[in-house]
């Protein structure tokens, strides 16, 4: 479980953004995951049908509870520029994750099974129960999304 | 990073993935795998509850059961009255007999009795 408990946890954010609702999410996912095992079949890998479960389960609960709101990067944002870099890493992280809140769900799963996670847009296609066409077509927008982000923080922190 | 990209990059980005990968980074990983081990014990726990409920009621509805074969098993029989214990009771007429045996006859002594006549 070591093994994937960061992995689960940022998908889980990924598409909840609360941090406790995610590790709600997350929790629900390793037990759903030790009640099914004996439908594993262990000739497949085992991390898209973690993350398959670990996706559901995030889908699930926000779809039982009203997500609460993410922390505000009001403050953040009023406060100007950042005395350290470990604070402009912090306030990259906040508006990042704001980015990935306005985004799509499927969208958010997509791109962090993609660029963080580093599944294939096939097997994305598997965890998320979509064709592998739509997978690249999402993970394009989010891409896109927020690049545009990183860069204009580059230019303000420029 | 790319600066505009295609639906056909197949490579993860590592500079977009490294910072998102920072933004949902979850602290306390330890005490998160505590909590599940604790909630996968608890869960445990619960599942094998559920198995001794059904066990209780699984040995309740045997025991019912094998009382009331045991009472079926139980009950008297009626065996066939044998020519040989007809005859034992006495010699002639064979029919009064038969009528006056406590149990029903075997179907050969009815027949041996028709072909005597």
């Amino acid at each position: 479980m070591e093994r994937y408990a960061a992995a689960v946890r940022r998908v889980t954010r990924a598409v909840l953004g609360d941090p406790d609702d995610a590790d709600d999410a997350a929790q629900d996912a390793f037990l759903s995951a030790f009640v099914k095992l004996r439908q594993y079949d262990p000739h497949r890998p085992f991390g898209p049908w973690l993350m398959r479960i670990a996706a559901n389960a995030a889908t699930d609960r926000r779809r039982r509870r009203a997500v609460r709101r993410a922390e505000s990067l009001d403050g953040l944002r009023a406060g100007g520029p950042q005395p350290d870099a470990e604070a402009q890493r912090r306030a990259l992280g906040l508006r990042l994750r704001e980015a990935l809140a306005q985004l799509p769900e499927r969208r958010r799963a997509a791109v962090v099974l993609f660029d963080v996670e580093g599944y294939s847009h096939a097997d994305i296609g598997r965890i998320l129960g979509i064709p592998e066409g739509t997978v690249r077509s999402e993970v394009f927008h989010a891409r896109r999304a927020l690049r545009v982000l990183l860069a204009d923080w580059k230019e303000d922190a420029g | 990073m790319t600066p505009e990209p295609t639906p056909f990059d197949h490579r993860p980005d590592p500079v977009l993935g490294g910072a998102l990968s920072r933004a949902l980074a979850a602290d306390d990983e330890a005490a998160f795998v505590a909590r599940v081990m604790a909630a996968l014990d608890k869960a445990t726990v619960a599942h094998w509850d559920v198995l001794a409920s059904w066990a209780r009621a699984g040995i309740a509805a045997a025991v019912v059961a094998a009382i009331v074969g045991g009472l079926l098993l139980a009950r008297p029989t009626e065996t066939p009255a044998s020519l040989d214990d007809v005859l034992a009771v006495a010699g002639e007429p064979t029919a009064p007999l038969l009528v006056a045996a406590p149990s029903p006859p075997d179907p050969s002594v009815v027949l041996i009795s028709a072909e005597e006549r």
